[in-house]
């Protein structure tokens, strides 16, 4: 076997096994560091299929941005860290139901498509090009995805200092 | 590159591999030496002096031994994985960032086009395994560590991320091998070396951003708040022992060491000669680039024995409302300069 | 934005005033001694391990005296007629024998007070200041020269001496004694011999001594 087929198998592994562990673990924490496995797996597959770019984007925005935050949300709750739920399984009859019906949808969905296959090629310069398309064919959605995260900012820190102040009004 | 170097002997990988390891460890041991020495000059002491005959120069061997021999102690109520495998992930995160950093004018880990984009992704999980240590020792000081940690490095992350931006928006490219390329020769003034820190007045002032980032970013005094000694004993580290905690300490060097070496890249002209022809080739362009990132590693200590430890909001205010800001304004006039010039 | 501007100012220079500060040092000189190797040149008065002289102590007892932790411990015995134990070197004539000069320097605390009542100079401070022990007992140190033998004989003898003394003197009170006695009784006798001519003037006394 090649190389690059052991390390995609093992990258494979580590990945759903680490989303297994994220979904069945009954610590909160466990969860959340399961999670950074799954989107390590995640970027390791990205540069096995050349997408070195989004590989690190994955690290940098995912690893180390959202699941930080995520772990802060989770240790800054008034339930603490070390708050283990437990895992009944509710409104039985309906959950089935719905996870067949995904299941089945997802099954025929992944038989049905013709999957365009295309052989792996490494391009020579990943961020050039990736500019390039950025800052011409999808400029609209580049702004507007900006527009939105700006937006995003500009109300977290209306919140936090509207917040602030009624806290200062009421002591 | 990745099919080259997938395709090739599988040795030849692991020795390529190693040449950075072999570095890392022989400056950690040196670096531990030199920390204390350092500290024991600035304070008219002499520091380590027994061990090995001249200036107690085999002090971190004698260290290491004893690290070695001792007790791996696992706190009962911890939780075992995680509290084993943190500081190999951290360590991790640290080594495999020196895969993009050019040693040489003939030698880098591996040649890719996004070299400084994924240095600074891939030591973004130091941030994770900071917060995994301090959870999973399940002790209140470590855990206070861990949070202030995760706190300083995604802050810190910004004015880093941003400085880099500038030297990037100078080069036009991410890769740290062409970066230093083209900082070679000898033209500013006719005498001064190609260096970026000379080419733009506003590059000085992203090197001292940048500077400052990454003393906060590589848990220096006056950032050293997530291990503050003083205060939270030894923050994430304080139950662990032995192998793991020398695994940590190693991490942290190495992590120091790389900062420096990216700070060398970007603003000194990476393994450039400041002699211009003179004193350049394979051997003497590895020795600059080492001299330059020992100096700023030397800067640090020379730092962390001169001031005190900031507070946990005075080092989020410098941050927020000072480095950032700046670093942006920077940002924009590093851009205007090149445009206009 | 002026006031940031020169906050930043003073901040930068007064990390750069501290940083100059720690690179001279850092290149000054050290003041480590190391120890094993090289040694600290004592003055001459300082205060280290307490030595005597035991020929030049005449055992008079007043450094045990002086001592506030009561860490000296002195016997003497006196010396017989028969044996003269000389001179010290200060010149005053020796007259015990010493059979215990004890210090304790683990109660020892250095307050140098038994130095200066010493008549002869003989107890001082010496500077040897590395003589710590894992017994607490190997921290007592006998001066007395006088080997056990010696010790005995020596007791011996001045308790033999001061018998002879006590016999001695017993001998003389009771010397003294019959002679007070004899000297009473011949008192009482001349009395009599006296009260036996005065008898008649006892009454005009008696007199005298109502009016």
């Amino acid at each position: 076997m090649e190389l690059t087929t052991i390390l995609f198998y093992l990258f494979s592994i580590v990945t759903i096994g680490a989303a297994a562990v994220m979904v069945f673990s009954k610590n909160i924490v466990h969860s959340a560091f399961a999670l950074m496995f799954a989107l390590i797996g995640v970027a390791a597959l990205y540069v096995l299929l050349y997408a070195d770019f989004l590989a690190a984007t994955q690290l940098l925005v995912y690893v180390g941005g959202i699941l930080i935050l995520i772990l802060f949300g989770v240790m800054l709750t008034s339930l603490g860290y070390t708050f283990n739920f437990r895992t009944i399984t509710v409104n039985l009859v309906p959950a089935t139901v719905l996870s067949t019906g995904a299941a089945v949808l997802l099954i025929f969905a992944f038989v049905t498509t013709e999957w365009k296959i295309t052989e792996v090629a490494e391009r020579p310069d990943t961020v050039y090009d990736l500019g390039m398309m950025l800052m011409g064919d999808y400029i609209l959605p580049f702004i507007v995805a900006g527009v939105l995260l700006l937006i995003a900012i500009i109300g977290a820190i209306l919140m936090s200092t509207r917040l602030s102040a009624e806290n200062k009004g009421g002591t | 590159m990745t099919q080259y170097l997938l395709n090739i002997n599988p040795i030849a990988i692991l020795v390529h591999a190693a040449i950075p390891l072999t570095i890392i460890l022989v400056y950690a041991l040196v670096a531990i030496w030199a920390e204390r020495k350092v500290a024991g000059f600035i304070q008219d002491r002499l520091g380590p002096m027994r061990v090995g005959g001249w200036h107690g120069w085999a002090q971190s061997i004698a260290d290491l031994l004893k690290l070695i021999q001792k007790e791996d102690i696992i706190p009962a109520d911890s939780s075992r994985f995680l509290f084993k495998f943190a500081p190999f992930m951290m360590f991790a995160a640290s080594y495999a960032a020196f895969a993009v950093i050019p040693f040489s004018s003939s030698y880098i880990g591996s040649n890719i086009n996004i070299g400084v984009f994924y240095l600074l992704a891939v030591t973004s999980v130091l941030t994770l395994s900071i917060i995994m240590a301090g959870w999973a020792s399940n002790n209140k000081w470590s855990l206070l560590g861990g949070m202030r940690s995760a706190a300083q490095l995604v802050s810190y992350e910004v004015p880093t991320i941003a400085t880099v931006l500038t030297v990037i928006v100078v080069t036009g490219s991410l890769n740290l091998m062409t970066i230093t390329e083209m900082q070679s020769g000898n033209d500013i003034l006719g005498f001064l070396p190609n260096w970026l820190i000379f080419q733009n007045p506003f590059l000085l002032v992203a090197f001292v951003i940048f500077f400052i980032s990454i003393l906060a970013e590589s848990h220096r005094v006056p950032f050293d708040l997530p291990e503050s000694e003083s205060e939270l004993v030894a923050g994430y580290q304080t139950e662990y022992s032995g192998m793991r905690w020398a695994m940590f300490m190693l991490a942290e060097y190495a992590d120091m060491l790389l900062l420096s070496l990216l700070g060398a890249t970007l603003f000194f002209g990476g393994w450039n000669s400041p002699f211009g022809e003179f004193m350049s080739g394979p051997f003497w362009s590895f020795f600059w680039f080492m001299l330059k990132g020992l100096l700023l590693v030397f800067v640090m200590m020379w730092i962390r024995w001169t001031l005190p430890r900031y507070r946990v909001d005075q080092l989020m205010y410098i941050c927020w409302s000072i480095l950032i800001p700046l670093s942006f304004i920077n940002l924009v006039l590093v851009a205007l300069w090149e445009v206009i010039f | 934005m002026v006031e940031a501007f020169k906050n930043s100012w003073i901040t930068f220079k007064s990390i750069f005033i501290g940083m100059g500060i720690t690179i001279r040092h850092f290149f000054g000189k050290s003041v480590t001694l190391q120890y094993p190797d090289e040694r600290p040149v004592l003055p001459n008065n300082a205060r280290a391990k307490l030595y005597v002289n035991i020929d030049d102590c005449i055992g008079c007892n007043l450094c045990a005296r002086a001592c506030p932790v009561n860490c000296i411990y002195i016997d003497t015995v006196p010396s017989t007629s028969d044996v003269d134990l000389g001179k010290t070197s200060t010149g005053n004539p020796k007259r015990f024998w010493l059979t215990r000069f004890d210090i304790d320097m683990a109660k020892c605390m250095y307050c140098d007070l038994c130095v200066h009542p010493c008549p002869t100079n003989c107890i001082y401070m010496v500077s040897e200041y590395e003589y710590s022990e894992f017994n607490r007992t190997n921290l007592i140190y006998h001066f007395s020269n006088l080997e056990p033998a010696m010790v005995a004989e020596v007791k011996e003898k001045a308790a033999n001496e001061a018998a002879e003394k006590q016999r001695q003197r017993e001998e003389m009170m009771r010397k003294k004694a019959e002679e007070a006695k004899m000297k009473q009784i011949e008192a009482k006798k001349q009395a009599e011999e006296k009260n036996d001519g005065e008898k008649g003037s006892e009454p005009s006394k008696k007199e005298n001594g109502d009016s």
